[in-house]
């Protein structure tokens, strides 16, 4: 898919793709003039097939399905550094936001990454104690992603150090913290959020 | 004994960084005759003048020589300053030790010791040196453009307005030139016949312009304040003292399908034609070659229905002499085409591109006429091949530009913006079609510029790709453009209905003869050359020529216009003396030796060479000279080289001058 011959015509761009990116990232991708300066400051461009100046280039051509295809969107760490930099405005780690929505809402969860697995048993966590209890959020991981001994001798110095808490403390406003959860549930269902 | 002053120059370390300037200075002051040397970092900056006015009172100099850069670069300077010091400016001469030493070696004793001579030798050359008076020429105040398009009609209005005759020369039959066949000008979309007709109209209606269209110059003669131009007036067929531009001629000519070239072979014209409505002058011209009534003898249409009478067979080319006093060369550009190209030539075609055998691959002028209200298409943008409007219109810029396995190195300046402008055309005038644009650098720079093109990414939807196109072939109706996005890294494949190509800008067709006719320098691909790329780039090397528009390189309509500006305050300058001083190297003869073999005269590059009869108080023929119009005389020192009895010498250059520098050495 990365090298593929790109045949560029008004069916083969799929313009409505990009015009979605752009409604809900608020961010035009025709700004963006290819400076690079996106892909030059990114901590995971060296892990990207597509770095990030070539995903917004990619949307230009009318080319979602080759960047859903891939990774890239995926190992974003929305640290926003794109964003930050960006010359034309071009607000990065939104369209990366946004992509990575219609990646789920197209194809469900990739296959690529444990990245959403690791999103999701995140907030899920803070939704079930009001704040994160890193030692549950670490058992689930290993036991969902079927890694059971990924980094367990970690464990002990981390809990040696007080960097990890054995038990949890739960958030004493946990029910105004579910109502946050619902609203958003909410604007979701009417299509207001992401 | 003369007095000589020697001053050496470190140009900043242009020269002391391979010459050791100090050395330089004190070896000159041992020649004998040097009263005073000395060596400064800056001899050019008002400081450096000081120095030298100082040291001439000081040491009652009676000649300076200053060793620094080429006398083309400060001779002027040094020798003005002699002059406020009370020298006579011509016992002032330079040594170029930059140029011909420190620029061109490395080894820094050689460079030294060839300073020193270079040097000892120009001591005797101040010598023997003579004071000189400058000799002065009358200016006939009036001015000849060569080219009508917008750059010669914004430089004849400019003179014409200060109050100066000015006579245009345009070899097509209406002015207007290129812009007139542009539909519509960037960066702010304004109609180019809207501004352009208007300019042409003041030029024919301006008392002070005389304007002479399918004219073409014949000879140039003269020099700067004096120029002798013999015009050739192509026989139009068509009496223009008679002809009141009714078009009743062109609408009854039988002969109706000519491709005309203002359309650029689009659109037809019959054989007695305009090339466009607005032409100025509205006068038409009978195309000979195409014309039934010159090549069969049979027809005679348009004369019949002439109510004037105005229509003329058996009109001659004609010719007159104009005499100017400055040239303003404004004959513009062509465009570079991807045919094959002759055996031998250095500008190649584009075979990958079909070498424009496909109908549908056309240029860019070719879609500004698609796209003119005035176009063959009435401003509809329709394709050549079928007429059916195009959906998928590729852009290919850099065509022949920035090309050297095709022959032209240079960059063509103009497309990167006509080419986005081009993409806001076609999205304007087909809403649901696309425009993709092959680039490798999109070049903005100008006011409004960046803004512009940038305008045609993200508002008019046009889809830029970085990338070149490798090939181009029909299939079936449409043709297939191979290229490459280099951004996202893959090839990039399109089916497109029509392609525009942004072809390179060239120098009009026999720019290299008309060069040689006026005596000015052009450049390996025929752009006329600025006498300095920076500091006079209007200015020919030639005296009394100046420059305008994209016959020096590729301009847009703005740079165009300024340069054309430029070049009429040039001509006024001039005009603003009733007599002009010329340099005093001229040649002058002997008469006592001269035998009157005239060889000289042969030799002449000038023709500045007269016979002159030299007879006795009865009146009786002694012999003939020769005689040197001082006002004529480039002072190139030929005949000097060529007069077999030595009596002809070039002020300044004199042959014991010459010979006491041979002996310096």
């Amino acid at each position: 898919m990365k090298n593929k011959l790109m045949h560029l015509s008004n069916e083969t761009m799929n313009i409505g793709f990009v015009k979605k990116v752009e409604a809900l990232s608020g961010s035009s991708v025709r700004r963006c003039f290819q400076c690079g300066k996106c892909s030059a400051g990114c901590p995971m461009s060296t892990f990207m097939e597509h770095p990030p100046n070539r995903v917004v280039r990619l949307l230009q051509l009318g080319q979602g399905q080759r960047i859903l295809a891939g990774r890239s969107i995926w190992y974003c760490a929305s640290c926003e550094t794109c964003t930050t930099r960006c010359p034309n405005k071009v607000d990065l780690a939104a369209i990366m936001d946004a992509l990575r929505k219609l990646s789920w809402d197209a194809d469900g969860p990739s296959k690529e990454s444990y990245v959403q697995l690791a999103n999701r048993l995140f907030i899920e966590n803070i939704r079930t104690y009001g704040r994160q209890y890193e030692l549950r959020l670490g058992a689930a991981f290993n036991m969902k992603s079927g890694q059971f001994l990924k980094d367990l001798m970690l464990g002990p110095k981390l809990i040696s150090k007080g960097k990890l808490k054995m038990f949890h403390s739960k958030n004493k406003n946990i029910a105004e913290i579910e109502g946050i959860f619902k609203r958003i549930e909410e604007m979701r269902k009417k299509g207001e959020a992401l | 004994m003369s007095r000589i002053g020697v001053f050496v120059c470190h140009c900043g370390e242009n020269i002391s960084r391979t010459v050791d300037v100090e050395q330089v200075a004190k070896a000159a002051g041992e020649i004998p005759g040097v009263a005073y040397s000395c060596d400064y970092k800056y001899m050019c900056s008002d400081p450096g003048q000081t120095l030298l006015k100082k040291a001439v009172a000081e040491h009652k100099l009676d000649g300076v020589l200053v060793a620094a850069c080429s006398p083309r670069m400060h001779e002027k300077t040094f020798r003005k300053a002699a002059e406020a010091a009370g020298l006579n400016p011509y016992l002032c001469e330079m040594a170029n030790i930059r140029e011909h030493c420190s620029w061109v070696h490395e080894d820094r004793d050689m460079a030294t010791a060839k300073a020193k001579d270079i040097v000892k030798l120009m001591v005797e050359r101040v010598r023997k040196g003579k004071s000189l008076a400058p000799i002065t020429v009358p200016v006939t105040k009036r001015a000849l453009v060569i080219g009508g398009g917008i750059a010669g009609i914004q430089a004849a209005l400019d003179v014409a307005d200060a109050g100066h005759h000015v006579i245009m020369v345009e070899r097509d039959p209406s002015i207007g030139g290129h812009m007139a066949q542009l539909s519509e000008t960037f960066p702010t979309l304004d109609c180019s016949q809207c501004i352009m007709t208007p300019k042409m109209v003041d030029v024919a209606n301006h008392p002070n312009i005389t304007l002479y269209t399918y004219s073409e110059i014949e000879k140039v003669e003269g020099y700067i304040g004096n120029f002798q131009v013999t015009v050739k007036h192509k026989a139009r067929s068509v009496d223009e003292s008679k002809c009141t531009g009714c078009g009743v001629c062109m609408t009854k000519c039988p002969k109706k399908k000519i491709p005309n070239e203002f359309d650029q072979g689009h659109g037809m014209r019959p054989a007695i034609y305009v090339p466009f409505p607005q032409a100025v002058p509205n006068t038409p011209v009978i195309d000979r070659e195409n014309c039934t009534m010159f090549q069969s003898g049979k027809c005679g249409v348009c004369a019949k229905v002439c109510g004037p009478g105005a229509v003329d067979y058996e009109q001659k080319d004609t010719f007159t002499v104009e005499d100017v006093g400055a040239i303003v060369v404004a004959t513009g550009f062509k465009l570079y085409t991807i045919d094959r190209k002759p055996e031998g030539s250095p500008i190649q075609g584009y075979g990958e591109f079909g070498y424009g055998t496909i109908p549908d691959i056309i240029d860019g002028m070719t879609f500004e006429r698609l796209a003119s209200a005035s176009g063959p298409t009435g401003g509809k943008i329709l394709r050549p091949s079928d007429g059916k409007e195009p959906k998928q219109v590729v852009f290919i810029q850099c065509v022949g530009s920035r090309a050297r396995e095709k022959g032209i190195s240079y960059c063509s300046k103009v497309c990167c913006m006509y080419t986005a402008k081009h993409t806001m055309l076609y999205h304007h005038k087909v809403h649901d079609g696309q425009a993709y644009v092959f680039f490798m650098d999109a070049r903005t720079p100008g006011k409004g510029y960046d803004e512009f093109w940038r305008r045609a990414v993200e508002e008019e939807e046009a889809v830029y790709i970085r990338g070149m196109v490798s090939r181009m072939y029909q299939r079936g109706d449409k043709i297939v453009v191979m290229g490459s996005d280099i951004q996202v890294g893959t090839q990039v494949e399109i089916e497109a209905d029509l392609v525009v190509l942004a072809t390179a800008v060239q120098p009009q067709d026999g720019a290299d003869l008309l060069a040689q006719k006026l005596g000015i320098s052009y450049d390996k691909y025929n752009f006329y050359s600025e006498a300095h790329a920076k500091l006079k780039p209007v200015e020919c090397a030639t005296a009394g020529i100046y420059l305008a528009g994209a016959c020096q390189g590729p301009k847009d309509i703005p740079d165009t216009v300024s340069q054309a500006s430029a070049a009429a305050a040039k001509v006024m300058t001039l005009f603003a003396k009733d007599k002009l001083e010329r340099d005093p190297v001229v040649a002058k003869v002997n008469e006592k030796y001269c035998v009157g073999c005239f060889a000289c005269k042969k030799v002449c590059a000038y023709g500045a060479i007269e016979e002159k009869e030299i007879r006795d108080r009865q009146g009786n023929l002694v012999k003939k000279v020769a005689y040197v119009n001082p006002g004529v005389c480039g002072g190139c020192g030929t005949c000097q080289a060529t007069c077999p009895s030595k009596s002809i010498e070039l002020d300044g250059y004199t042959d014991e001058q010459i010979m006491a520098m041979i002996e310096a050495l």
